[in-house]
């Protein structure tokens, strides 16, 4: 009785997806990723909308994974909340590193330390 | 009382399996690990001085690459609607469908790494190098080790006393760990292959 209330525990918290369900995601997934391929091979006539664009399609693809295959969807709102909090924090992370490179002045990529005194080169 | 009977009577304090917990919280520091690799890529994007840069990629072969992983989560959930629902035989063939697309993604990057190294981009050429080797390079450690696992899990389920009763819950861990697999993936072919360099 004991035993078989950690297979209820996950019987329980299975989604009624069906396979059907999971072969039109897979199917969305594969038609979106084919849209970016697309973009990224018109990378001139998209200009600026390009790099959002495909972002954006990422993200999409991001969203559905983690919600309906790895069913975050359904299960419980703690593993959101824990996995939530740690790709917060990576994207913290990630773009205060970017920043700080993209926004330093003391040319740091191409030699010197930002304690160093700022070098002209001619 | 059996240790399977025993172990399963423990009581959490959230309600929630500690083996789940677990991995929840593991793939929750991945995307630190992954996160800081990405950044260390971004910002030495471009940026080379000498060497090939990004336009050694080859779209052909990572778009594959791309699919056949993605394939790969789609079979994985497929075993993980198998084990729930009690339909052992889906849930084997679709564990081995996964771990043969797990090694025909790994057999992609180490052509694609083969045929990069031939071209002049190593792991010592240049920033780009470096960076975008350790990058990929552990994304495809995560993969060989995603393979091993679930090869255990495969290999375990056709013995003749199976995994056990508690099956769903460790085919739906190892499924965890893969999809997170690939969704690094999805993030990885867009900022590294489809964004072009700035």
């Amino acid at each position: 009785m004991a035993e078989m209330d950690a297979v209820h525990d996950a019987h329980d918290e299975h989604p009624t997806t069906t396979i059907r369900e999971y072969l039109l995601i897979g199917l969305a997934l594969s038609v979106i990723t084919a849209i970016e391929l697309v973009m990224s091979l018109y990378d001139d006539a998209l200009g600026a909308i390009l790099i959002p664009g495909l972002l954006i399609f990422s993200a999409i693809k991001f969203i559905i994974v983690v919600a309906m295959f790895m069913h975050l969807k359904f299960d419980s709102i703690r593993f959101t909340q824990i996995f939530t909090f740690g790709f917060v924090l990576a994207a913290a992370l990630l773009t205060a590193v970017v920043v700080l490179f993209a926004f330093d002045a003391s040319d740091a990529i191409g030699g010197g330390f930002i304690g160093d005194p700022i070098e002209h080169h001619d | 009382m059996s240790a399977a009977t025993h172990e399963t009577e423990h009581h959490t304090s959230l309600g929630l399996d500690n083996r789940k917990l677990l991995m929840w919280i593991f793939l929750a520091s991945e995307c630190l690990f992954f996160g800081s690799l990405l950044s260390t890529y971004l910002i030495f994007k471009g940026e080379s001085l000498s060497g090939p840069g990004t336009d050694i990629f080859a779209f052909e072969i990572t778009s594959i690459s791309t699919f056949v992983l993605l394939m790969s989560s789609l079979s994985m959930v497929l075993a993980v609607y198998g084990a729930q629902h009690g339909q052992l035989g889906l849930m084997k063939l679709m564990l081995l469908c996964t771990i043969l697309l797990g090694l025909v993604f790994l057999g992609f990057q180490v052509y694609e790494f083969k045929t990069f190294a031939s071209e002049g981009l190593t792991l010592s050429t240049n920033q780009f190098g470096a960076s975008f080797f350790v990058l990929t390079g552990f994304h495809g450690c995560h993969v060989g080790g995603g393979v091993i696992y679930l090869g255990s899990l495969l290999i375990a389920s056709v013995r003749r006393n199976g995994i056990g009763k508690e099956t769903p819950l460790y085919i739906d861990i190892g499924g965890l760990y893969w999809h997170f697999v690939d969704i690094v993936w999805i993030v990885l072919f867009t900022v590294v292959y489809l964004i072009p360099a700035y």
